[in-house]
């Protein structure tokens, strides 16, 4: 009979199999919305699920990123920690955040609101530090740590080994969205000079739940989208049959 | 053995999965596509109307100034009763193509009347109607994207097995006549 942990080890598998296969479906899906829908332009927009690329200016008000304090109008930070229990060290979480406030979206054609809440957002990595023996992070990585509570070091004085990241978009920045256009709540009905004014990019509700925002063109975010499509459906399907074979194997049924 | 056939079974079924969900996903995208294209056009009807709407109240604020110019107006009565008229997309497409070419000439002859263009009313509405003419522009664009979209995907393999089944026809694009895409000369 062998070890409880190789049953662990199948089931495991199998379900990380099951959700990398059903991811590849979704990334298809949304490849094949991406590849369908033309971008449109800021002027042209009408309500429903759209496609636009432009920058990103500020609406009302910005927020400063934890870690660096860079003005945003979103963030998500992670600070992690190389923890080691017996044989076996990995890197643990052990605080992440995101933060987000509306923000338009400009191109040549005008500018449009966006409400980030609810978005799937997809950022390369602007910042990433890691602190160890000999090597302290950033005075501002280390207020933050202060003002919440947690410390570089350990018991002993020695740096701990841990590591700091953040993504933002900052103004300015090339923002690709697809989402829904829907009512701007900020404007009454008739009042808008420009119809786009009415206008604001949000979560659409069950019929238009793509709500994704990167900081990648189209091509690349295409690009990304094949390399999940090709893992999911390739690399899922392979670790369920992996999996399977592992829980049959501990059931002495191979 | 019993271990070798469950195996078997299981890749057998993530295989139908894999070719029944990518056929599906062809068949729900080509239906996108096909709402993409009824939507656009939706969207540009919209603006053809207000468009529609806007200019009797144009003709009326120029009318009083620009006595010598009854032929432009009159075609661009024309034009609207046209459109009114129209039934069919080429229809529209072709009543929308003489609007803008009566519009362009009008603004541009305006230049020739300096009370009018001093004129509140007229210069409001020239920037609506004006607005309102870029945002056509934009969509007419957006609607042969979305038409060029689905009729390269209902003729490419392997969107084309699902596409006759759902005997899917190509569509024509948005098109203007070429006369009244040409610039307006207007003599000072």
């Amino acid at each position: 009979m062998f070890d409880f942990r190789v049953l662990l080890l199948g089931l495991f598998l199998f379900g990380f199999g099951l959700l990398l296969f059903f991811g590849g479906f979704k990334a298809l899906r949304r490849r094949r919305v991406i590849q369908a829908l033309p971008t449109s332009t800021v002027r042209s927009l009408a309500m429903g699920l759209v496609e636009v690329y432009g920058d990103v200016v500020v609406a009302k008000e910005t927020l400063k990123t934890p870690l660096q304090g860079e003005s945003c109008v979103y963030y998500h930070y992670t600070i992690e920690e190389y923890r080691r229990q017996g044989k076996s060290s990995r890197w643990v979480t052990i605080k992440q955040g995101s933060r987000g406030v509306t923000f338009f979206l400009r191109d040549k054609t005008g500018k449009v609101l966006v409400d980030p809440t609810g978005a799937e957002i997809d950022l390369t990595r602007d910042f990433h530090v890691e602190s160890r023996t000999g090597s302290n992070p950033p005075a501002s990585v280390i207020s933050f740590l202060k003002a919440n509570n947690m410390n570089f070091e350990n018991f002993l004085g020695f740096n701990k080994q841990m590591r700091y990241s953040e993504s933002y978009l900052t103004p300015g920045d090339k923002v690709y969205i697809l989402g829904t256009a829907g009512k701007n709540p900020d404007v009454k009905a008739g009042t808008a000079v420009e119809s786009v004014q009415g206008i604001m990019l949000q979560k659409g509700g069950k019929s238009e739940p793509e709500y994704y925002i990167s900081d990648k063109s189209e091509k690349e975010v295409l690009a990304a989208q094949q390399w999940k499509v090709v893992g999911g459906l390739v690399g899922g399907p392979a670790l369920i049959v992996g999996g399977l074979a592992v829980i049959l194997l501990y059931f002495g049924l191979f | 053995m019993i271990a070798l056939i469950i195996i078997v079974l299981v890749v057998l079924a993530l295989i139908a999965l894999i070719v029944v969900g990518y056929f599906v996903g062809i068949y729900n995208i080509l239906v996108t596509l096909r709402n993409n294209i009824k939507k656009s056009w939706a969207n540009i009807d919209v603006l053809l109307k207000q468009r529609s709407d806007e200019l009797p109240k144009l003709i009326a604020s120029v009318k009083g100034y620009m006595k010598h110019e009854a032929g432009t107006l009159n075609d661009l009565t024309k034009a609207r009763t046209s459109f009114l008229n129209a039934k069919s997309m080429g229809a529209k497409a072709k009543a929308d193509g003489q609007i803008s070419a009566a519009l362009k000439t009008i603004f541009a002859v305006a230049e020739n009347y300096p009370n009018l263009k001093a004129n509140e009313t007229f210069l409001q509405l020239q920037n609506r109607i004006s607005g309102i003419e870029n945002e056509l522009a934009d969509r007419r664009e957006f609607y042969n994207d979305s038409v060029n979209q689905w009729n390269i995907r209902i003729q490419s393999f392997p969107d084309m097995i699902v596409a006759n089944m759902m005997k899917a026809q190509p569509h024509e694009m948005y098109k203007i006549a070429e006369e009244d895409r040409k610039d307006v000369k207007v003599e000072f």
